[in-house]
């Protein structure tokens, strides 16, 4: 790859999320070259046809925000996109792209004078951006990430490495004592004792050892082919390792998902991992009720909600799956140490307001790119008084805020939950001296329940704007809020009510835990005779799959996390997110209820 | 004294006559399609307009099938009715009564003569015009008596045994089948009777009569239960070819290895059955690689596997649970076949294409053989 390159334009404005670049169902598509036609089709259809290898995209802020799936870097990549310049870049999207072999460059200007068609010239080495005679400058290019992009990508450089014999890195963890030193982040610290490292601060890369790496099926077809393409006949430690068919489990769309369902037996089979959860619910709530994910301890996984466990005081963040193969042969992991926001909750939450609204209220104020590469780090009097079960809904979105992570502090409640003593991860906190990039206050008693609106995560507007919005299906479940407290909250609600006539209510528990513990609790019971639909745990439709797929102009409340555009449906599909009791409250009502005022109705 | 046809309909066989059912039913899985063609409706009160095919939905244009269906149930104040399971059991247990002429537009309303009520199966266009005039008028069918004799074996079921009868009697397109079978539960019955129309019989009922007790000169048709064996129905090519469709005893396909199994809809979803299939799995585990679909029949079906823990142990067996339903023809949704993927189900449709890849093959079998199947990845 040269260092100074030119290339014809496709312009692209802010939040261009991954479904937009390929969409989620067009995600298990078994290859590489039959995916690539799909890329843009829903915003761009001439794209997948008309890009020639070499042009650049140009894009605004928070380009490849979304769902962690590295397809979306590798569809551009087998394009021939080998630039993409952006305001900025969300956190996975860019680790994907640089491994598999797509430069980026981070300008602001330059989308201001230039249209599709235009000819840009890179030149690497000066910095510098060229457009119709302006010129602009960008950051700096670590040699290392532009030896990544040179070589092709991270598959080549790991293949050197098996080559060369997997030589480790010494590392020794840091002891309790030197966890406690004062003045860090709890991203620093976490990070700083996996890497057995005395000090880090923001902007440092750590090779991390992570205790715990998760695959998921959507990526096992991918992950087997990359080990192949790898050449590895062994992983560093198959204990680590957990495997969980939650996205095309049970098996439903047909062409595709036999493949990721087979995938993952034969990585079973072939590296010997024997952690495996097949059908038995969504990952990430698997990770911490398994107590895969611990405080204290550094996980990871090929999924962007890997966030979820950070409720815990656990630094997890999204891989795509040439990382995870990388990091399953190496064992290790590179990450960049983030700045942090803290996040301070101060008041209780009302009846029927719950930890999602806040969550969703932070993610409106700060927007979906405000948390770009941050921890936002959450601590106060309302953070300690929210269950696991809560903290695991708000930290899981974070990822929609585009933060690294989302950590909450380690109280009794985690020691309990993970049947630990307090004193072996009470470090897990917010230090006073730390350094915050900025601190946000919410009391929390003031909050009334929150929406996000079609069509964006952070399109958040208070209920009271929203009320009597009719709703054609109501979807509880998800990693987000498909916790037995959330069965609960919604049962609550629909006990001895019906569900409004015409409306489709569709209940997935996460997990078969949680499924079972419905059934036992009556919540199930319940769901069925108010007029639900009970499907068995899996991602279901939060991540698109068919389980009451929508079609035009129809409204969906869903407790998940996304509401991307097409992700539930068609196009014209109208998604908004909130919380159980909202949900419940809409699927008795038939509109946009508020559950504070439910009494009310009966 | 007539037949159960004729008592029901009014008419001695090869008369003209005209009724007016109880109950028209459109769905959500062939006959939404008579929607479209629909400009009036005579009586909105008997009209069920019922959502239990595709459910959750499968595609965004499932979702548009409903948006229709529940558009004109508004539009003429036809009762809608969803989240209840399977229409035909939902109507079997909890709407149907016995002397009722109940019309749809789907393959198994015979269900209803289990029931004392006369289930009729009619086309779009007619299913339509009986919709907007409240009337349907036929030549009342000839009838067939079949007497139903002796014991199931051990480990056959009514549906090996109503399997038997369609692979081998063939001629009994637009009859009406009357089954004499005292030895059979309700729950058998109605397997039986629904079962009955693939042959290509107009309707199918019982009676408590015994058809040779009169001295009656007229051919009666025989089915030995101690006789039956273990069944399967082959694949075959579409659904209009479905009635055609091969039906094998189950040791000529020994050893044939199979990817996935499902039970579900009347005849593997009802609680008896599921019971059955509660009892099979015990003390046993799920194959390696063997994929399991249980699909509780109604919505009272699946409370009460709730309640009896049979749910709860198909969980912890591997299995996965959907929603109450039709699940019999999966277009995309839980339980779909990948290409060339062995299915065996106790769903009645093996067409290509009616379980997901349309090189996807599909048998139909009891409850007994797909749980032998989940434990063992083999017929």
């Amino acid at each position: 790859m040269e260092k100074i390159f030119s290339g014809k334009i496709w312009k692209f404005g802010d939040d261009i999320d991954t479904d937009t670049i390929i969409p989620g169902k067009r995600g298990t598509i078994p290859t590489i070259e039959e995916m690539k036609k799909y890329a843009f089709e829903l915003l761009k259809p001439e794209f997948g046809s008309t890009v020639q290898p070499g042009d650049i995209l140009i894009a605004g802020s928070n380009f490849g925000c979304g769902s962690s799936r590295e397809q979306a870097a590798t569809v551009l990549s087998g394009n021939g996109v080998r630039c993409i310049i952006a305001k900025s870049f969300a956190r996975i999207f860019f680790r994907n792209a640089f491994n598999s072999g797509i430069l980026l460059l981070q300008c602001d200007g330059i989308q201001d004078v230039c249209e599709g068609g235009d000819i840009v010239t890179v030149d690497v080495d000066g910095r510098t951006v060229s457009v119709n005679g302006k010129s602009f400058s960008v950051g700096a290019i670590p040699e290392n990430l532009f030896n990544i992009v040179a070589n092709g990508g991270l598959i080549e450089d790991t293949k050197r490495r098996i080559a060369a014999g997997i030589g480790k890195s010494e590392i020794k963890p840091l002891t309790i004592e030197q966890c406690r030193k004062k003045g860090y982040t709890m991203a620093e610290k976490l990070l700083k004792r996996n890497a057995g490292k005395e000090h880090v601060e923001p902007g440092d890369i750590v090779i991390t050892r992570p205790d715990m790496m998760m695959i998921h099926d959507i990526y096992t077809t991918y992950l087997l082919d990359t080990m192949e393409k790898i050449g590895a006949d062994k992983i560093d430690d198959p204990d680590k390792a957990v495997i969980v068919w939650d996205h095309c489990m049970p098996t439903a769309v047909a062409q595709n998902d036999y493949s990721h369902y087979d995938a993952g037996l034969e990585l079973a089979k072939r590296y010997g991992i024997k952690k495996l959860h097949i059908g038995e619910g969504i990952c990430h709530t698997i990770m911490h009720e398994a107590k895969y994910a611990r405080p204290g301890d550094i996980a990871t996984a090929t999924d962007s909600h890997t966030t979820t466990y950070g409720g815990a005081g656990n630094f997890c963040s999204g891989i795509g799956t040439a990382e995870m193969a990388a990091a399953l042969i190496t064992g290790e992991l590179w990450f960049k140490v983030p700045s942090a926001i803290k996040i301070v909750l101060n008041g209780h939450l009302q009846d029927g307001v719950m930890s999602k609204d806040v969550i969703l209220k932070i993610m409106g104020d700060i927007k979906a790119d405000g948390g770009q590469y941050k921890s936002l780090e959450f601590t106060g009097p309302a953070a300690h008084e929210m269950s696991m079960e809560q903290r695991f809904t708000v930290a899981n979105m974070a990822l929609e805020a585009g933060a690294k992570c989302g950590l909450f502090e380690a109280d009794e409640k985690t020691a309990r939950y993970y049947g630990m003593n307090l004193d072996e991860i009470d470090w897990i906190c917010v230090d006073e001296e730390a350094k915050y990039e900025k601190v946000l206050t919410y009391d929390v008693s003031l909050l009334e329940p929150q929406l996000s609106c079609p069509q964006g995560v952070d399109n958040v507007h208070p209920i009271s704007q929203v009320l009597g919005t009719k709703i054609d299906e109501v979807y509880l479940g998800s990693c987000t809020n498909g916790s037995i407290e959330d069965m609960a909250a919604a049962a609550k609600i629909i006990k001895g009510r019906k569900v409004a006539e015409g409306l489709r209510f569709v209940v997935v528990p996460a997990t078969n835990t949680i499924f079972k513990q419905s059934m036992e609790l009556g919540y199930i019971k319940t769901f069925i005779e108010a007029g639900a639909v009970i499907c068995h745990p899996c991602c279901g439709l939060c991540c698109g799959m068919p389980y009451g797929l929508m079609t035009d102009d129809e409204r969906i409340l869903s407790t998940a996390n996304r509401n991307f555009i097409g992700r539930q449906g068609t196009k014209k599909t109208l998604s908004y997110l909130c919380s159980p009791t909202v949900a419940a409250a809409a699927a008795v009502a038939g509109v946009v209820t508020d559950p504070r005022n439910l009494e009310a109705m009966k | 004294m007539g037949t159960f046809v004729e008592t029901l309909l009014g008419g001695a066989a090869g008369t003209v006559v005209t009724v007016e059912p109880d109950y028209v039913v459109i769905n959500d899985g062939v006959s939404h399609a008579a929607v479209d063609e629909i400009s009036t409706v005579a009586a909105p009160e008997k009209v069920l307009v019922i959502y239990d095919h595709d459910v959750p939905t499968g595609r965004p244009e499932a979702a548009g099938i409903l948006k229709k269906n529940l558009a004109f149930a508004e539009k003429f104040g036809c009762q809608y009715i969803q989240a209840q399971g399977v229409g035909y059991q939902y109507m079997v247990n909890d709407i149907v009564k016995p002397g009722q002429i109940i019309i749809g537009g789907g393959s198994h309303g015979s269900i209803f003569g289990a029931k004392g009520a006369l289930g009729i199966n009619v086309s779009i266009p007619e299913l339509a015009r009986v919709t907007e005039t409240g009337r349907y008028s036929i030549v009342v069918p000839e009838t067939v008596k079949v007497k139903v004799e002796g014991q199931l074996k051990e480990g056959v079921t009514i549906m090996d045994a109503a399997l038997t009868f369609l692979g081998e009697n063939k001629g009994l397109e637009r009859k009406a089948l009357e089954f004499f079978c005292p030895s059979l539960n309700q729950h058998e019955k109605e397997v039986l009777c629904s079962m009955a129309c693939m042959t290509g019989a107009y309707t199918a009922s019982v009676t408590d009569e015994n058809p040779e007790s009169e001295g009656q000169t007229e051919k009666v048709l025989g089915l030995e239960l101690e006789k039956a064996e273990p069944m399967v129905m082959k694949p075959c090519e579409s659904r209009e070819s479905q009635k055609k469709a091969e039906i094998v005893k189950r040791e000529s396909l020994h050893g044939m290895k199979l990817k996935a199994g499902q039970i579900g809809g009347y005849t593997g979803g009802t609680i008896e059955e599921l019971r059955r299939a509660g009892e099979l799995i015990e003390g046993k585990s799920l194959a390696w690689g063997f994929r399991l679909t249980v699909c509780p029949a109604t919505s009272k079906d699946y409370i009460q596997a709730i309640e009896e823990g049979i749910l709860a142990k198909f969980i912890d067996f591997g299995a996965q649970i959907s929603a109450a339903g039709d699940h019999s023809v999966v277009v995309q949704g839980p339980g779909v076949m990948g290409p060339g993927e062995y299915l065996v189900t106790t769903g009645l449709y093996t067409f290509a294409g009616a379980m997901g890849c349309e090189d996807a093959q599909v048998y139909t079998a009891s409850v007994e053989t797909v749980i032998a199947a989940a434990v063992s990845s083999q017929i």
